[in-house]
């Protein structure tokens, strides 16, 4: 288990990290959300112990990280880099053994590996013959090929096409299932939705909100509803509490001022409409994680 | 300690799989050839150096012109009589003969003369000015009316010898032949360690620096320490050199020991089997400084333009004794030898010259290398302080007084 406890770090004046506190449990996958510069990537260097925190507390199963814990940690940093003139096998390789980890059974899951990402065949090509994908892909095996209990994936996403995408979030719930810590940084959301118990949003070194996404989505609730029907419905946009409304060819989306207008809207078209299919909507990560911080952060998102 | 290994195997296989290498290893031993059997081979027949082209002599005195072509012929320089001296001038312009000389009716009263497409033959001119004043000194002797026994005495030189005193107050004598044999035999040596040390140092610190740049210092830290990191690229790159040295001096050894005796050339006395000993000793010496300072600067840097910007000062320690060096063969015990070869940053070469010219106490030579290797573990406790801070430094030139300011970092 991961404990980080309050933790604070600064660049020169500026708070990178401003008393980030979380959790992750093994079997589970936990994600660090938050925009470009939120303080992702400081936290996870951190927990890497590649960088020190200026207070606060970092824990691997209730013990300071040592240097054998090392063996253990699986780190995908943000910034990628394989040596460029090492064939992908020996690079494999090489990464195993400075873990410390055995040899051949390592080559036998990166092999696997390999063959799942389509890459058996390019094993004695160099690295720098690779595409960038390619290589992230090769990247993302060097770290979990010695089995590692903990991982760390810093924006494992970027760089990757959808297949390999959903490839990736596959890879990573079958490590949550075998039992291992995962973490993950991510500031798209949807890939958080997709895969991920529970959260910490982080804005600006400061946690917004945290918990299990169900929970979490409960909390801000359902105040948008999906409707199709048949007939004029030009009146829903002047219902009193309809925030806002916008039509699309076969439906319409209705954004509601609190969750118990849904009833309201309900009985109120079923009198006026053919209501073909009612739907409350979840609000999506992405629309908590706006109302949460608001515009400055969708700014910082587009960036 | 197997991190460390591991990383040593992977600098090591990337150091030495690689074109720079093969051909620096390749043309090594050819520099040791160079060095060892080329200057013994030209001084012992002068044939090898010239052209084979006839000498022309134009004599308008015939005892000058006999007297030269019988000196010719007994130092094998092919030689021919001409008539025509415009004529002879002609063909050694236009190459046919490698020079003309000139001996004028009025001679030695009136200079003699010697012609050539390049005026730099000086094998050829310096025979012809040698043989002529002897028959000069010859015949203003006979002039003088001496006796042979009194013009004999009054021409020989007072014997004069050098001599080297050895360690247990051996002595050998010494000639001007071997102060150069001496000269150029440190000069490799030197250039040698210069060569390779910058080599491997520039390599140790591109290697630190592209650790940076292409962003694997992070996967790389999430594994090992930044010491194991840093000492294994140096014990990498330095098993590398040891390799290549040893291949060199393979051959070295084989040149001394096989092909010297087989063609019975006699080699520069400085070429032995113990000072090729002393060269690698001081190879591996200046390497782990070196490698240790390329290595903290490599951290510091932004990219490689900015290494080589931060390294000018070790290059300049590196240079210093090269330009010194015929100064240090004919001083070796002037004050500023002494304390250069004291100085770590210098000692490895300025002991290295000492030892091949004069014979240095033992305990000078301790205290040298006790000096080198304690700069070695304070260069090294350094480095390993800004490689581990400024390693994850990117994007940002870190000015010296933050670079120390890291080392005070615990």
């Amino acid at each position: 288990m991961i404990d980080v406890q309050n933790v604070v770090k600064a660049y020169d004046s500026v708070k990178a990290v401003d008393g980030i506190s979380f959790q992750a449990k093994p079997g589970e996958i936990f994600g660090l959300i938050g925009p470009n510069g939120a303080g992702k990537s400081t936290t996870i260097r951190m927990i890497m112990n590649i960088m020190a925190p200026d207070s606060g507390s970092i824990r691997l199963d209730g013990k300071p990280l040592a240097e054998k814990d090392k063996a253990r940690i699986g780190y995908l940093p943000e910034e990628r880099g394989l040596y460029k003139k090492m064939k992908v096998g020996d690079m494999l390789a090489f990464l195993a053994e400075i873990k410390g980890a055995d040899r051949q059974a390592c080559a036998a899951r990166a092999d696997e590996w390999l063959r799942r990402f389509d890459l058996l065949e390019w094993k004695g090509r160099k690295i720098e013959e690779l595409s960038k994908g390619m290589a992230q892909k090769v990247q993302f095996i060097g770290t979990i090929a010695h089995d590692p209990d903990v991982l760390l994936f810093d924006e494992p996403f970027s760089g990757l096409d959808p297949v390999s995408q959903d490839l990736l979030l596959e890879s990573m719930l079958e490590l949550k299932a075998a039992g291992k810590t995962v973490l993950f940084s991510t500031h798209i959301m949807d890939h958080a939705e997709r895969i991920c118990e529970r959260i910490l949003l982080i804005n600006k070194g400061k946690a917004v909100a945290s918990g299990a996404l169900a929970d979490l989505k409960r909390r801000f609730g359902a105040d948008a509803a999906r409707v199709e029907y048949d007939g004029d419905g030009a009146f829903i946009e002047r219902l009193p509490y309809v925030k806002s409304c916008r039509s699309f060819p076969r439906w319409t989306e209705v954004e509601l001022d609190g969750p118990d207008a849904a009833d309201s809207l309900y009985r109120d078209l079923a009198g006026k409409l053919r209501v073909r299919r009612f739907e409350l909507l979840e609000p999506s990560l992405h629309s908590i994680f706006v109302r949460l911080v608001g515009g400055e952060s969708e700014e910082a998102d587009r960036a | 300690m197997h991190k460390l290994i591991a990383v040593a195997k992977r600098e090591f296989k990337a150091a030495a799989a690689n074109k720079t290498f093969v051909v620096m290893t390749v043309l090594g031993p050819f520099l040791i050839l160079a060095i060892t059997v080329l200057p013994t081979l030209l001084n012992n027949d002068p044939k090898i150096a010239s052209s084979g082209k006839p000498v022309a002599i134009y004599a308008e005195r015939e005892d000058a012109g006999a007297f030269l072509a019988s000196a010719f012929e007994s130092q094998k320089i092919p030689s021919l009589r001409a008539d025509d001296a415009a004529r002879a001038k002609e063909l050694v312009l236009s190459g046919e003969y490698a020079g003309l000389v000139e001996v004028p009716a009025r001679w030695p009263d009136e200079e003699a003369r010697y012609y050539s497409a390049t005026g730099t033959d000086a094998a050829l001119f310096g025979t012809s000015q040698g043989v002529l004043g002897a028959l000069a000194t010859e015949l203003r002797v006979a002039e003088a009316g001496l006796s042979p026994e009194a013009a004999a005495r009054l021409l020989s030189k007072p014997g004069f010898r050098v001599v080297k005193l050895g360690a247990n107050m051996s002595e050998e004598t010494k000639t001007d032949r071997d102060f150069m044999a001496v000269l150029f035999t440190a000069l490799s040596f030197v250039m040698m360690i210069y060569m390779t040390v910058l080599l491997y140092g520039q390599m140790i610190g591109r290697s630190v620096v592209q650790e940076k740049t292409g962003k694997t210092v992070e996967v790389m830290l999430s594994s090992l320490s930044a010491r194991d990191l840093m000492f294994g690229k140096i014990l990498g790159l330095g098993l590398a050199g040891m390799l290549q040295y040893g291949v060199w001096m393979g051959m070295g050894v084989l040149m001394i020991k096989v092909v010297g005796p087989l063609f019975s050339l006699s080699l520069p006395a400085a070429v032995t089997v113990g000072n090729f000993g002393w060269l690698v000793f001081f190879f591996l010496l200046a390497f782990f400084l070196y490698a240790a300072g390329y290595a903290a600067l490599g951290a510091a840097a932004e990219d490689e333009h900015h290494l080589g910007q931060l390294a000018w000062p070790l290059i300049i320690f590196l240079v210093l004794p090269m330009v010194m060096i015929s100064t240090m063969i004919m001083n070796p015990q002037s004050p500023l030898v002494l304390g250069l070869s004291y100085f770590p940053m210098t000692a490895p070469i300025v002991m290295l010259v000492r030892i091949l010219v004069s014979a240095p106490a033992w305990w000078e030579v301790a205290a040298s290398v006790g000096a080198i290797l304690l700069a070695i573990l304070g260069v090294g406790f350094l480095g390993a302080k800004i490689f581990r801070v400024g390693i994850l430094m990117t994007g940002k030139r870190p000015k010296i007084g933050e670079v120390l300011r890291w080392a005070r970092l615990k």
